[in-house]
């Protein structure tokens, strides 16, 4: 099936936008900076390139343009006669074969400039010749404009023509103007044609879709046509002419019993006579429209003739009214049966062999018989009961049984939308239908119930107040076992251990939020010797076995530092665990130390230099700004610092794809000497 | 699925926004100030084309208006002027115009005259020959420095042949060969394309002549019978001089006034 995509055109930008375009882009996509100093070659090259490029880009655009736009000869012949009628097809011929011509112009000229400019021999000679090139490239262009202009309005039309297929299932609705043959359509599709009480109202064809027999359907609305011959019609006309005339499809003929259109019976019946050549071979149907107005029978005898004359060509006449909707539906499926009929028989008759091959496609599976049980639908009483009501209904010719009445009826005879509220408490399914009207808070107690609702909530209390009677029975039991049990005795110790570890805490998450840097790896941390003994005779390490503790590592780093001799004789791991005690104790020491033993000291001082500027740093904090008089030099100070820390921050953001020269000298580019073509390679 | 006049379709039914008009309006109003704040930030060719386009609208726009004006404002009709017997004081109004007439005839002989021996491109630049030639070298060795390749545009007769390449001195490239000129006839005031059919003079030097040089201010001879002019005495012209009037090498085209 070829379905035409109109709307894939691309925009044809008119003659002036499409200089601008093109000049634009060869701005872009081409260097732009040449200097006379450069060889001639390569300021030849440079300009050639422009040349070439405006060339190729031109040639480029108006192919896409020419790809585009359909070829009248390839597409369905529904189309190109379409496409005919509406835009002329002299006329869009001559602007496509404009456009080609333009498109060879633009390249033997852009052959003839690059020749040229290959003898250029000045940098000033080169760029006048590719001025020339590109100034007569964008005349040519201009020159075009107003084939460009009227394939641009042909695009947009052609992008808002109805989808039609031309090969499936199709229902074609014509007839005079103002017959109902849009009212018609709107009744059975959901396209939205506009409906007027004067002729041509409908200016183009309209295309809708309805169902039928679990098939798509589409529906042509046409526009009007009058009785006059071929050569007279306009564009309005002939559009629907030519529907007619490619469509393979039912054709409904409309006619006005009521003759409220203009039109009497006599000129409609004219018109199908004199158009009847184009329904050859296709199933038709006679419609007579407004019946509610004026009834087939109420006619004068010589206008049901009329009418009974062309009914017996066509073999059917139905009447419809599309105000009391009465035989719409009848229409619809007449039509698409006549047409499933014919369309059938037509594959049918087309080749004997074709027969077979349908037949052979079609395929009835059924199920192998398990047993002899009958196993008949089932079709509830209500529903029997109900459909024997309306077959009576249809039998007795009343008037359909009141139906039943449908809220949004209901809305309408109530002053409709916004007047009138469906009450939807009405209809609530609930165990106790009194419970119907009940209001439900939303928030209770502060709380949403929404959250608290829970389907099995019932159940899960009663099994709650079950496990809590159970308990309430069962005598009082001893949880040591399985939680911490507090003696009395210790309630005290346990208060206290609480009220420390939720300080530890609390002076954590300030910690933490107070500094919100990088942490310090411990052991580059400043220690404070005196809360180190504070904390642990806090913790109940008493005074004496402190000072012992200290001493005595004071006594080992001293043996470390001056005895040489007997340091090495002790293992090696009781010296590294001095240098690390070492290490932990405070700053005052090594200036004890080195007072003491200068040479000795030094020894230790390698290490613990890290640990001193690390304090330092954190010192500098408050240090900072100590030497300034007051808040204003302070801000400035601060401000200065930050101005100065900019580039470096910004250096340490250098990432990996950030442009890097490893070397910026090397060596062997700036060592030796230069002669002739030596500058890069040595 | 829209199709159609959807668009137009759907104002008809539904209309438009309420503040529709409105906002129309003000977008229309504020134009000018959306213009100049692009005028201002454009720069470059942008800033150029746009400026250009700008002033020829404005001119556009105070020729209209001019004209509008005109219509209202009464002008001084020839006609109007009451013969018969004039009172004194509007003697001389006549005598005004037909002055004008005079000098103007006059102006427009002594044009004539001028025009008989005048060439539209009465001077022109002298070339030397480093402009006109390139030099080839040839030889084994590349050291025969005798050949010239012509820089400029030439006209080559249909039956020429090249001398052997070996023993060329003048090349002229096929890229810098032209058969046809646009030539615009001064009267008719139209340009048509037309064959060439000799160099006649070229203003430079003798040699540029025989050579078939085409620069600015060479005369030409043209193939004008397309134009079916015909002489004095009742024959078909042929050929006409006609003189070029740009830089056919700079322009990668020939233009040429015909002489008449
Ligand atoms: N009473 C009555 N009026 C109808 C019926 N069908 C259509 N009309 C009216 O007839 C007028 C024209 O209807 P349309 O559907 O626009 O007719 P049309 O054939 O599409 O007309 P064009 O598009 O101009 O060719 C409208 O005012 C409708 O309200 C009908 O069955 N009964
Ligand atoms: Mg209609």
């Amino acid at each position: 099936m070829v379905v035409y995509n109109f709307k894939k055109i691309r925009v044809v930008p008119p003659g002036k936008d499409f200089v601008d375009i093109i000049l634009s882009k060869t701005q872009r996509k081409t260097p732009t900076v040449v200097h006379p100093q450069y060889n001639i070659h390569r300021i030849r090259k440079f300009y050639m390139r422009k040349v070439k490029f405006t060339q190729t880009t031109i040639h480029e655009r108006m192919s896409a343009i020419l790809e585009d736009f359909p070829r009248l000869e390839d597409i369905h012949p529904f189309y190109s006669d379409l496409l005919n009628v509406l835009y002329d097809k002299d006329h869009y011929k001559l602007a496509l074969g404009q456009l080609n011509t333009a498109r060879n112009l633009v390249d033997a000229l852009g052959r003839d400039y690059v020749r040229l400019l290959k003898y250029g021999d000045s940098l000033f000679r080169c760029k006048q010749l590719k001025r020339a090139a590109l100034g007569r490239m964008a005349t040519i262009l201009k020159g075009n404009s107003s084939s460009l202009l009227y394939l641009e309005q042909v695009r947009q039309h052609l992008s808002r023509l109805p989808n039609i297929d031309p090969s499936t299932r199709t229902i074609i609705l014509t007839g005079f103007p103002n017959v109902g043959k849009s009212s018609f359509m709107n009744k059975v599709t959901r396209a939205e044609v506009d409906v007027q009480p004067y002729p041509f109202t409908t200016k183009s064809l309209f295309v809708g879709h309805t169902d039928y027999k679990c098939l798509k359907w589409q529906v042509i609305d046409s526009p009007g046509i009058l009785d006059h011959p071929l050569e007279d019609r306009n564009t309005i006309e002939m559009q629907s002419i030519t529907a007619l005339a490619h469509l393979r499809s039912c054709v409904l003929f409309l006619v006005d019993v009521s003759e409220h259109c203009g039109y009497s019976i006599k000129q409609q019946v004219d018109l199908f006579h004199n158009i009847k050549p184009l329904f050859s071979g296709k199933p038709i149907l006679l419609v007579l429209t407004k019946i509610d107005l004026v009834r087939f029978e109420e006619l004068t005898q010589e206008k049901k003739d009329l009418l009974q004359s062309v009914a017996d060509e066509v073999h059917d006449m139905m009447g419809l009214s599309n105000i009391t909707q009465e035989g719409v539906a009848n229409v619809k499926q007449a039509a698409c049966d006549k047409l499933l009929e014919h369309r059938v028989e037509i594959k049918m008759n087309k080749t004997g062999k074709s027969v077979e091959g349908i037949l052979s496609r079609i395929h009835l599976a059924q199920p192998e018989k398990r047993d002899h049980r009958q196993r008949a639908t089932f079709i509830p009483q209500s529903v029997t009961d109900r459909r024997n009501d309306v077959m009576d209904q249809a039998e007795d010719g009343a008037p359909s049984a009141p139906k039943r009445k449908t809220v949004k009826e209901i809305e309408d005879e109530n002053g409709g939308a916004g007047v009138y509220q469906h009450d939807m408490k009405k209809d609530y399914l609930l165990k106790n239908p009194d419970w119907k009207y009940d209001v439900i808070p939303e928030i209770f107690d502060g709380r949403n119930i929404a959250d608290f609702i829970d389907p099995e909530i019932e159940k899960l209390l009663d099994e709650l107040e079950k496990e809590e009677e159970v308990r309430l029975e069962e005598p009082e039991v001893n949880y040591a076992d399985d939680e911490i049990y507090i003696e009395e005795e210790d309630e005290d110790v346990y208060e206290k251990i609480m009220s420390k570890k939720s300080i530890y805490k609390q002076k954590q998450q300030l910690n933490r939020r107070a500094n919100n840097h990088t942490i310090l790896p411990r052991k580059n941390r400043p220690v404070d010797l005196d809360a180190i003994q504070k904390e642990l005779m806090d913790r109940g390490v008493d005074k004496e076995t402190l000072d012992r503790v200290r001493s005595r590592s004071m006594t080992r780093d001293a043996s470390v530092t001056t005895g040489r001799g007997r340091s090495l004789s002790t293992t090696g791991r009781s010296k590294s665990t001095s240098f690390e005690r070492a290490r932990s104790v405070s700053q005052q020491r090594v200036v004890e130390e080195r007072e003491a033993n200068p040479v000795s000291a030094k020894s230790v001082l390698g290490k613990r230099k890290r640990s001193l500027s690390t304090r330092n740093r954190s010192q500098s904090a408050t240090d900072k700004l100590s030497g300034l008089v007051d808040a204003k030099q302070q801000v400035a100070a601060i401000k200065l610092g930050h101005k100065k820390q900019r580039l470096l921050a910004l250096a340490a953001k250098r990432g990996e794809a950030d442009r890097k020269i490893p070397n910026e000298m090397p060596k062997h580019l700036f060592s030796g000497k230069r002669s002739i073509g030596k500058t890069d390679r040595r | 699925m829209p199709q159609n006049e959807h668009i137009e379709q759907h104002q008809r039914r539904h209309g438009h926004k309420p503040d529709h008009w409105e906002v129309q309006r003000k977008k229309e109003a504020r134009v000018h100030k959306n213009r100049s704040k692009m005028a201002q930030k454009l720069f470059g060719l942008k800033a150029k084309l746009y400026n250009k386009k700008r002033y020829t609208e404005k001119v556009q726009m105070k020729k209209t208006m001019k004209m509008h004006e005109q219509k209202n404002t009464e002008e001084k009709n020839d006609d109007a002027i009451p013969g018969g017997a004039v009172p004194v004081y509007l003697l001389d109004r006549e005598g005004m115009s037909r002055a004008k007439i005079l000098s103007n005839t006059i102006k427009q002989k002594r044009k004539e005259k001028a025009g008989k021996w005048a060439v539209p491109v009465p001077k022109v630049k002298a070339l030397t020959e480093d402009q006109m030639f390139t030099i080839v070298r040839s030889g084994k060795r590349k050291k025969k420095v005798w050949k010239r390749m012509i820089n400029k545009v030439s006209f080559v007769g249909e039956n020429f042949t090249r001398k052997p390449p070996k023993y060329e001195r003048f090349i002229r490239p096929m890229a810098l060969r032209f058969k046809k000129a646009h030539v615009t006839h001064p009267e008719l005031k139209a340009t048509f394309q037309l064959p060439i059919i000799g160099v006649k003079k070229n203003p430079q030097s003798h040699m540029y002549t025989t050579l078939g040089v085409i620069t600015k201010g060479s005369v030409i001879e043209v193939n004008v019978s397309d134009l079916g002019l015909v002489t004095p005495t009742g024959k078909v012209v042929w050929g006409k001089y006609a003189q070029v009037t740009n830089n056919p090498e700079l322009d990668g085209c020939i233009n040429a006034v015909l002489l008449v």
